[in-house]
């Protein structure tokens, strides 16, 4: 064995065939999808999914076959499970993104390599969101069974990737900040994940939301139980895409200001002390 | 460029009202390997952190291969770090990790390839380049590590404990190594270690750190100088030429001469006065009564120096500065 450490034979780094103008943030996120994905997690979070959403959807056929459920609502209800359970595995995977790494020890390797802190969080938001877009490609052969019937295949799949991606982006940016600023991996996720239960659990109330100002100022003020209503206006309903807009106003604020403020303290979150003051 | 390629001045750095590290002031130029040395909870960690940009400094200069802290994504591009306990990809393989990092310093993916496999090499780990990182001892993630830190060619490399839970071979593997980066690379390396005997070996220059503050900084002899180490010396001649020996060592005023009790042809020589600031003080005492014995023809049938070693002034050094 040598153990002569001598530097490599290649040529300087300014030399152009040498040097790849790819941007930090491509191949952070390059590698953290791959690490996602081959580590197992991403699989077994899909294969659960995947479970679920056979059992949902096997359950809302057999309503709909018994007159209990129109197909539109079934169709509604399975994406609305695909919204939700692809947001939640986004967020989990994100809050683990920055307070994982750090428990990890495997942080300081990269916050001393020339890549910017934003790049490194843009890199992980991205792998964070191939879980909503795995969970969605696995959610597109339930919605056909149950949509192409009634004609609305493609707009079920359109506005379930479009609204779903949206509120992706939003929580999984709320994922990364709730990361960078707990001390803890497991107090991160657990935060996460309870966040989520609060937002969700407005849509599972057995007759929804009560009607009237105050319940519907809540109701648009959460961005996932605005964002399942937009769905269920545009496929239940039948309103057009344009008419409940003001539903998708909270997920796209919470996608603006959680990803803005992600750009803003990134240089701050990403460091080996939780907290955007200390270090 | 200057061959000063590490200059620290006057770092500080405070988490409210504790300091971390207080006032640490030293350099370092090409192919010098730095002993950054103190007790647990010294300030190690934390001015190599200083000095790699992972941390801002409250207050204080300083400069990495000629560029100022200010210029952090410079100094990262000429740094090479191995963190204390760094963890490692348990999904990914030697190859894989090593690649990645060569990547993110802007290397193409066909150099980061040719940089990985000789890296891996020189390390001893081409033979296991694709397997899984898990699968490695912790010796072989250590020499991995350090072979990441030397993906972009760095002007100085940062090892905080690379020999932290290695066996003794282990140990060995990697100071042959951190030898190598100062030698053929022309690269500084900045050690922090508690393996003594091995800075002593392996170090031109030796910082002290204790309590956030450098207590002395030098070369090896300068610092067990400045430590004021009584150093003495074990002298043995025939029995029948003792008292002579001794009449030839009377000329020393500075020695202190003694004959042991149970080994009659044994004498002790000890200095009274440790000199400070001249780093071969004592050496250079013990070394003219030596050739003052034989210049005598007088023969000498064992000399042993002792309590002159970079552990004996550290725990002076650091025992002082407790008290």
């Amino acid at each position: 064995m040598t153990l002569q450490v001598a530097p490599p034979d290649v040529t300087t780094p300014q030399d152009e065939a040498v040097v790849d103008r790819q941007s930090g943030w491509v191949l952070v996120a390059e590698q953290e999808t791959r690490d996602l994905w081959t580590s197992g997690r991403g699989l077994i979070l899909l294969f659960l999914f995947s479970i679920l959403l056979s059992g949902v959807t096997y359950l809302t056929s057999t309503n709909q076959a018994l007159n209990f459920l129109e197909q539109r609502e079934s169709v509604n209800l399975v994406l609305q499970l695909a919204v939700a359970v692809g947001v939640l595995v986004t967020l989990v995977v994100s809050a683990d993104g920055i307070s994982g790494e750090r428990e990890r020890g495997t942080l300081e390797s990269l916050l001393v390599t020339p890549v910017s802190r934003r790049s490194i969080i843009a890199g992980k938001l991205i792998a964070a969101l191939t879980m909503w877009f795995a969970t969605f490609g696995i959610t597109i052969p339930y919605v056909w069974v149950l949509a192409r019937d009634v004609g609305i295949l493609g707009q079920a799949l359109a506005l379930g990737f479009l609204v779903g991606t949206l509120v992706a982006i939003g929580l999984g940016s709320v994922g990364l900040l709730i990361s960078g600023l707990c001390n803890s991996n497991k107090t991160s996720i657990v935060a996460s994940i309870f966040l989520l239960l609060i937002l969700f659990a407005p849509t599972q109330l057995p007759s929804g939301l009560p009607q009237g100002g105050f319940f519907d100022v809540l109701l648009r003020a959460n961005p996932v139980a605005s964002a399942l209503a937009y769905i269920s206006s545009v496929l239940v309903e039948g309103q057009s895409w344009t008419e409940d807009l003001v539903l998708l106003i909270t997920p796209l604020l919470t996608a603006i200001i959680a990803g803005g403020a992600l750009v803003l303290a990134g240089e701050r979150l990403v460091k080996l002390t939780p907290g955007v003051n200390a270090g | 460029m200057t061959s000063m390629t590490v200059e620290a001045v006057r770092l500080t750095k405070h988490y409210g009202d504790r300091s971390a590290v207080e006032d640490v002031s030293f350099t370092a130029s090409r192919g010098e390997i730095v002993g950054l040395l103190g007790p647990n909870g010294a300030g190690k960690t934390t001015t190599i952190r200083l000095l790699t940009t992972v941390l801002s400094p409250t207050s204080g200069e300083f400069s990495i291969a000629g560029h100022p802290s200010t210029a952090s994504a410079e100094i990262r591009r000429s740094v090479g770090v191995l963190p204390e306990s760094s963890g490692y990809p348990a999904h990914q393989t030697g190859g894989e990790y090593l690649r990645f990092f060569a990547r993110l310093y802007g290397l193409s993916r066909g150099v980061a390839r040719t940089v990985a496999a000789e890296l891996l090499a020189a390390v001893g780990l081409d033979d296991r380049a694709e397997s899984l990182i898990s699968s490695y001892s912790r010796g072989m993630r250590q020499r991995l590590g350090i072979a990441r830190s030397l993906v972009n060619d760095p002007v100085v490399v940062f090892l905080d404990e690379p020999t932290l839970g290695l066996d003794p071979a282990g140990q060995a593997q990697v100071l042959e190594i951190i030898r190598g980066i100062a030698k053929n690379r022309d690269a500084t390396v900045v050690l922090s270690t508690h393996l003594l005997p091995e800075v002593e070996q392996v170090c031109s220059k030796v910082v002290i750190l204790n309590h956030g503050r450098v207590i002395v900084s030098g070369s090896v002899g300068e610092v067990i100088s400045t430590a004021l180490i009584k150093q003495s010396a074990q002298l043995r001649v025939p029995l029948d030429r003792v008292e002579r020996a001794r009449n030839v060592l009377a000329g020393f005023p500075d020695l202190t001469v003694d004959q042991l009790m149970e080994q009659p042809d044994v004498l002790t020589l000890a200095m009274d006065r440790p000199r400070a600031g001249s780093g071969s003080g004592s050496s250079d005492l013990m070394n003219a009564a030596l050739a003052a014995i034989t210049a005598a023809g007088i023969p000498v049938l064992r000399f042993e120096l002792e309590g002159a070693r970079l552990s004996d002034a550290f725990l002076k050094v650091t025992s002082e500065a407790v008290a």
